[in-house]
């Protein structure tokens, strides 16, 4: 749908993460996409992020095509085998999705269900290894498939590193691209003086970065960020703005639009919005989007 | 006792071509039990390996030595001084006696020459059978003293799955079914009421779900 042509006609964009109900009660979900639909392209589903029990990506994945909207469903190496994996992939695809991210996952010490056995049958790469092979009709035990999936893919990306971790990074992101990966999502920034190495990585190696712009909800969020998350660099400036501001939460939907705009001109292939459960904002944070579409 | 397995020789001919002086290093204790890494194993193994590289023309020095144990600070100091001598080391020890090897001699090559397989106990010459998985919270109590995460294909943790037969499991016929020996010996030790209770969900934080393990005990650290 949408996503996938616009990305592969290079044109900038909109992504916006909206996380499953903890429940089957979906409405928060669709509502929060609806608010945006025509202005997000896709919306990213995180498959259980932090380890925290969900539903399923697949499966609201499938709940937003069926209000219309395109989603990016996630595959994470934590909770399935091989077989599950595959079987979700096939599912995915015949359900009309064709765009989808793998990713590792958290471990389940992280989350709600810290008792958990983790699975990790397959890792990443041999993951998109096997996604390749499914592509062209052949499951990762080489047994022929009546009808092959397509998937546009993508994974994350932490371009917050420095020195020799910067380097497993940028060694990591090509081993992806040459695995089929074609899109980054990155974690959330707030500038970008040090997405240039990855950039440049992407430009070489053909994939694209795509940011995340987090809308931060409050000065303790943003303290709590600064001080607490390692993979973000949180600018002293951005603090004092929220510390400075009256009005705080206008302060920082003001701060998410310009970053957003920022994202725009840096370059970048498209913006990924996270709005962590304030999906009632993401019209306003999206206005900026508005001037964007052709 | 921890039980290992040769390695194909093939694969360890693979492994220490590229190096010279190589010391075939056994480990007195479990390796040796189960006949996969003991003296005897190290002398067997070196000539096989010496037979090889001289059909192949090339010079290898293959020397032997056995430890009382790899996994031990201890006994790995024995070798400081001589190994200097060696471009690599041929570890017939299981992966914690390589792997302390390897933190101790930094600069050194190791080679693993066994394959480390589980936990387990010989049946009789020749054959052993896996016993535990160290899944760190132990449940023999419940099942009369018959584990169901190691015996069990499936891991169930209340009674049998369903497919077993004739007191064999489903996965294959020569296996027993873990689950129908624990019936049988609650029912000998006349606890079969034990088996009505449900067990709650495993807690598997304490096997492997928390990343490696650590047991810390103050009371006896110096
Ligand atoms: S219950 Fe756990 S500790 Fe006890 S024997 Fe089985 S695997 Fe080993
Ligand atoms: S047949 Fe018995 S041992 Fe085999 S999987 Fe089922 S319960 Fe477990």
């Amino acid at each position: 749908m949408q996503f996938r042509r616009r990305f592969e006609a290079g044109e900038f964009t909109c992504l916006v993460q909206i996380d499953p109900p903890k429940g089957t009660d979906v409405s928060t979900m669709v509502d929060g996409a609806m608010g945006v639909k025509g202005i997000a392209d896709a919306f990213i589903v995180p498959e259980m992020a932090n380890a925290v029990m969900r539903m399923s990506s697949l499966g609201a994945s499938v709940v937003l095509r069926n209000n219309g909207v395109d989603a990016v469903m996630q595959v994470s190496c934590r909770d399935r085998n091989r077989l599950a994996l595959q079987g979700d992939l096939l599912a995915a695809a015949a359900c009309g999705i064709n765009a989808m991210m793998v990713v590792t996952g958290e471990d389940p010490s992280f989350g709600d269900h810290h008792t958990a056995k983790a699975v990790y049958d397959v890792d990443l790469g041999t993951l998109l290894k096997g996604i390749s092979s499914m592509e062209k009709g052949r499951d990762m035990a080489g047994v022929e498939l009546s009808g092959a999936p397509d998937f546009l893919k993508g994974a994350t990306l932490n371009t917050c590193l420095r020195g020799a971790d910067r380097e497993v990074e940028l060694d990591r992101m090509k081993e992806m691209v040459d695995a089929g990966v074609k899109f980054f999502i990155t974690q959330p920034l707030f500038e970008f003086s040090m997405t240039q190495p990855f950039f440049k990585t992407a430009d070489n190696y053909g994939a694209k970065i795509i940011p995340t712009v987090l809308l931060l909800k409050s000065l303790g969020m943003a303290r709590y960020m600064a001080r607490n998350v390692n993979y973000v660099n949180m600018p002293d400036a951005i603090v004092h703005r929220v510390l400075k501001a009256s009005d705080k939460v206008r302060e920082c939907t003001r701060m998410a639009r310009e970053t957003i705009e920022a994202v725009k001109k840096e370059g970048f292939a498209g913006v990924n919005v996270s709005t962590l459960g304030w999906e009632h904002k993401l019209p306003e944070v999206l206005g900026v989007m508005d001037g964007l579409k052709g | 006792m921890i039980v290992a397995d040769k390695k194909p020789i093939e694969e360890i001919i693979e492994t220490v071509k590229p190096y010279d002086r190589i010391l075939v290093l056994g480990c007195n204790e479990c390796v040796t039990v189960c006949e996969a890494g003991g003296k005897k194993e190290v002398e067997v193994l070196a000539s096989a390996l010496r037979m090889h590289f001289i059909q192949q023309g090339s010079k290898k020095n293959f020397d032997e030595r056995t430890l009382e144990r790899q996994c031990d600070h201890e006994y790995l100091e024995e070798i400081r001084d001589i190994m200097d001598n060696y471009d690599a080391v041929l570890s017939l020890a299981c992966g914690v006696g390589v792997q302390f090897m390897a933190e101790k001699y930094h600069t050194t090559p190791l080679i693993p020459g066994v394959n480390t397989c589980f936990l387990g106990a010989t049946e009789k010459r020749g054959l052993w059978t896996e016993r535990c998985q160290a899944c760190g919270s132990c449940v023999l109590a419940h099942t009369a003293g018959i584990c169901p995460i190691s015996r069990c294909a499936k891991r169930v943790m209340n009674g049998p799955c369903g497919g077993s037969t004739g007191g064999k499991c489903e996965i294959n016929k020569d296996v027993d079914c873990a689950w129908q020996l624990i019936i049988d010996r609650l029912r000998d030790l006349d606890r079969m009421d034990e088996y009505e209770i449900v067990t709650p969900i495993k807690d598997w934080s304490t096997e492997r779900a928390g990343g490696p393990r650590t047991v810390a005990r103050e009371d006896v650290q110096v």
